[in-house]
């Protein structure tokens, strides 16, 4: 926890930057990943000793065009600062402006000294400034700004230390405020300082502006509607900020951003753009999925390797069978995902790192509009193909709301890499090892489930988009950054953050039900097991996990799932890939490994026709149930979280549940 | 003439606003007397992306067809 001592220092800019380089380099690798107050939006927050006797809690808040919320990013923003909580309260804010983008930087950055608190301007980007020739007066624009400037180098450090320096000792702005409202507000202005208690007049005017039922007075007042005060303020603002940069800012026009308008000419081209966006998608797809092959297999012989190791060694009995198959299998389960996590995150730092990012929004916008989704949703959309859970974070920067919940409502349907075990495994007992025209029939039937997660989530938007009643959207509207070179740092850092609240977050509950299922798959309502010997210490139909899926079989039954797979589908509601596990324990496999589940599961007859159990029909109707199911407590969880409501994640759980049966349902019936 | 009727490196002055249009726009640097380029468009032209005050803006071509622009010598 922070020091009660320590100084708050916020982030604030808008987006590209180089904050998230600037945060990384002002807190280092000491960061930590939690909630903004008040609402579920994550932040991430790096604490580290400025000078003796000084500890800086930094704080980086999302970037933004404007401190007025257009979308929920502003919005946290300017709840941020106006928190009044001393353990909330903001301190100091540093503002970024790109030396290459001063003028809508710097726009933003007046809003900010007008809130009254003591700031200090980052100007960042200074290699690139100084090759295409602009030069800028610090001091001069120091002066008018009434606070201090200091030109930073987050690739180098180069200017840290003096931003360190004059942020420690950095005061309000003498020079405030650089945007008086007009006449007609001010009686309205007044009213609201009063209320809300705001001293500063541009807080009660950003406050008012923001929200609902104060806006409606400016419009009684004034005759105007509150956006036209918002234009008003822009308009007056820039004029102001022109000024400046004539003064201040000298540029050499022609140097000016030749490199990114060159990648252009072909990342944007419709022809060569698309190759360029369908290679990179194709290339993160194999990186996924072959590239983080030899790390999982790593982790999984040295997993086997400790668990053979504890049962040699351990004294038989209950702890160490806790220990080897209730709290190692959990165990597993959380770290074989982080090399696809890791790599996931990678690409994904490097695309927005570069920004070809919002390239690829650019060029989706027009498909995805059908759907009633924009250009944005392909990054959930990608995302979920590695894990729902960072591709539902990923919707935040949607100003869109309409478009974020069917976003994340759809995410889900999307082939995630825990249904990749259990497709292998089901791919594998009932699909023929055969070609077909050259093709492995297994492959194609692998790539169709690939192919049904998008249909069934741009389909399920679609009908939700159609079926539910419209809003009036916010406009799209989007920056695209000039290309940069991705600094390893900042993919590192994000990596890591990513990876750690993963295991954090999502590896406390595998790990929870892990054990959990331990005890019902170990202990029983009538028989007390028995840990000394060298078998399982309950026969699994005598446990408790053994009466469950008994009591629900009939249930299931249509689908033709039988008992066993009964308990094996409702474990996996925890994670899909516990399916496999759970298979191996039902099948009293020791062996982990996909192949010699396999080999018992073929080995399986069903007892009412004494044919093999797994037949084309069950096999089909597993994989469906599997590939529209919402079997994941975390996506549950995140869902929840990010939409404010446990209904909305309840409504979404029960609707794909059901979607999941049907399908199943009639794949069983027409195949059996 | 409306923004969405330029030409690949085409440029125009953007023209005073009906109140319709999004104050985000304004936020980002696209207001009335200033200078707009279009730089690139996605397939069926639609988005497009313009340079205006040294930053590149994409938008719709529903919401570029509502901008007002005129011709950088008729000012």
């Amino acid at each position: 926890m922070p020091d009660k001592k320590a100084l708050r220092i916020a982030l604030v800019g808008r987006p590209n930057t180089g904050k998230s380089s600037l945060f990384n380099r002002l807190t280092g690798m000491n960061q930590k990943v939690g909630n903004y107050p008040g609402v579920t939006m994550e932040r991430t927050t790096g604490l580290s000793k400025w000078a003796p006797g000084v500890l800086a809690e930094v704080i980086d808040l999302p970037g933004v065009y404007s401190l007025h919320a257009s979308s929920s990013d502003e919005e946290v923003v300017m709840n941020a600062l106006f928190q009044t909580a001393p353990e909330e309260k903001i301190d100091r804010v540093i503002g970024l402006a790109d030396g290459t983008n001063l003028k809508t930087c710097l726009f933003v950055f007046s809003q900010v000294l007008d809130l009254g608190l003591p700031a200090v301007l980052a100007v960042t980007m200074v290699d690139e400034m100084e090759r295409r020739g602009m030069e800028l007066k610090v001091e001069e624009l120091s002066t008018t700004l009434g606070c201090p400037v200091v030109l930073v180098n987050a690739r180098t450090g180069e200017g840290l230390d003096a931003l360190r320096t004059a942020v420690l000792e950095a005061e309000p702005s003498r020079q405030i405020p650089f945007f008086q409202p007009g006449g007609v507000h001010l009686r309205w202005l007044a009213q609201v300082q009063e209320e809300q208690h705001l001293a500063i007049p541009y807080r009660a005017w950003l406050w008012g502006l923001n929200h609902v039922e104060s806006s409606a007075g400016i419009e009684q007042e004034s005759g105007k509607p509150p956006q036209r005060a918002r234009t008003d303020e822009a308009i007056q603002r820039y004029r102001q900020v022109n000024q400046w940069l004539r003064q201040f800012f000298v540029a050499d026009p022609v140097k000016d951003r030749r490199w990114t308008a060159r990648m252009d000419r072909v990342v944007v081209h419709p022809i060569w753009g698309s190759i360029v966006l369908f290679g990179l998608l194709f290339i993160l797809f194999q990186a996924l999925f072959y590239g983080s092959e030899a790390p999982m297999n790593f982790i999984d012989d040295q997993i086997a390797a400790l668990s053979g190791w504890m049962q040699g060694h351990l004294p038989g009995g209950f702890f160490t069978h806790l220990l080897t198959n209730g709290v190692l299998p959990g165990i597993a389960g959380v770290l074989m995902f982080i090399p696809q996590i890791a790599l996931l995150f990678a690409f994904i730092s490097l695309l927005e790192e570069s920004g070809y990012m919002a390239r690829v929004v650019f060029i989706m916008d027009r498909f995805m509009r059908p759907f009633g989704l924009s250009g944005k949703s392909v990054v959930p959309m990608v995302s979920g193909t590695a894990c729902a859970i960072p591709a539902i974070l990923s919707t935040r920067n949607m100003e869109n709301s309409r478009e974020r919940w069917l976003s994340i409502a759809v995410t889900p349907l999307i082939t995630c890499s825990a249904r990749l075990p259990v497709y292998a495994l089901l791919i594998g007992l009932v699909i023929p090892d055969v070609s077909f025209l050259g093709l492995s029939v297994r492959g194609v039937v692998l790539l169709g489930l690939y192919a049904l997660g998008f249909i069934a989530a741009l389909s399920g938007s679609a009908l939700l988009n159609r079926f539910t009643p419209a809003q009036k959207s916010p406009a799209f509207l989007l920056e695209m950054p000039p290309y940069r070179l991705p600094q390893l740092r900042n993919v590192a850092t994000a990596v890591w953050n990513r990876t750690k609240s993963f295991v954090s977050e999502a590896g406390k509950i595998i790990l929870a039900i892990s054990v959990v299922l331990w005890f019902f798959a170990s202990f029983g309502p009538e028989k007390t097991p028995d840990f000394t010997q060298e078998h399982e210490p309950i026969a699994i139909e005598a446990s408790y996990i053994g009466h469950l899926g008994k009591a629900i079989e009939p249930v299931m039954e249509p689908l033709g799932f039988d008992w066993k797979v009964s308990v094996a589908v409702l474990s996996s509601f925890v994670a899909r890939e516990v399916f496999v596990g759970t298979m191996a324990t039902l099948y009293s496999v020791d062996d982990e490994d996909s192949a010699t589940i396999r080999a018992q599961m073929a080995r399986q007859v069903d007892p009412k026709t004494g044919q093999p159990y797994f037949t084309l029909a069950v096999g089909v109707s597993l994989l469906l149930f599997y590939a529209f199911a919402m079997q994941c407590m975390s996506t549950f969880a995140v869902v929840a979280r990010e939409t404010k409501s446990y209904t909305f994640a309840t409504v979404q759980f029960i609707a794909l549940g059901l979607l999941a049966y049907g399908a199943a349902w009639m794949a069983y019936v027409a195949l059996a | 003439m409306f923004l969405s009727e330029l030409a690949l490196g085409q440029k125009a002055i953007v023209l005073q606003a009906p109140e319709t249009l999004p104050v985000k726009l304004f936020e980002m640097g696209c207001m009335p007397g200033e200078e707009i380029e279009l730089v690139f468009s996605a397939p069926f032209q639609d988005p497009m992306c313009f340079r205006v005050q040294g930053t590149l803006i994409s938008m719709r071509r529903e919401l570029a067809a509502i901008i007002p622009i005129t011709e950088p010598d008729a000012r």
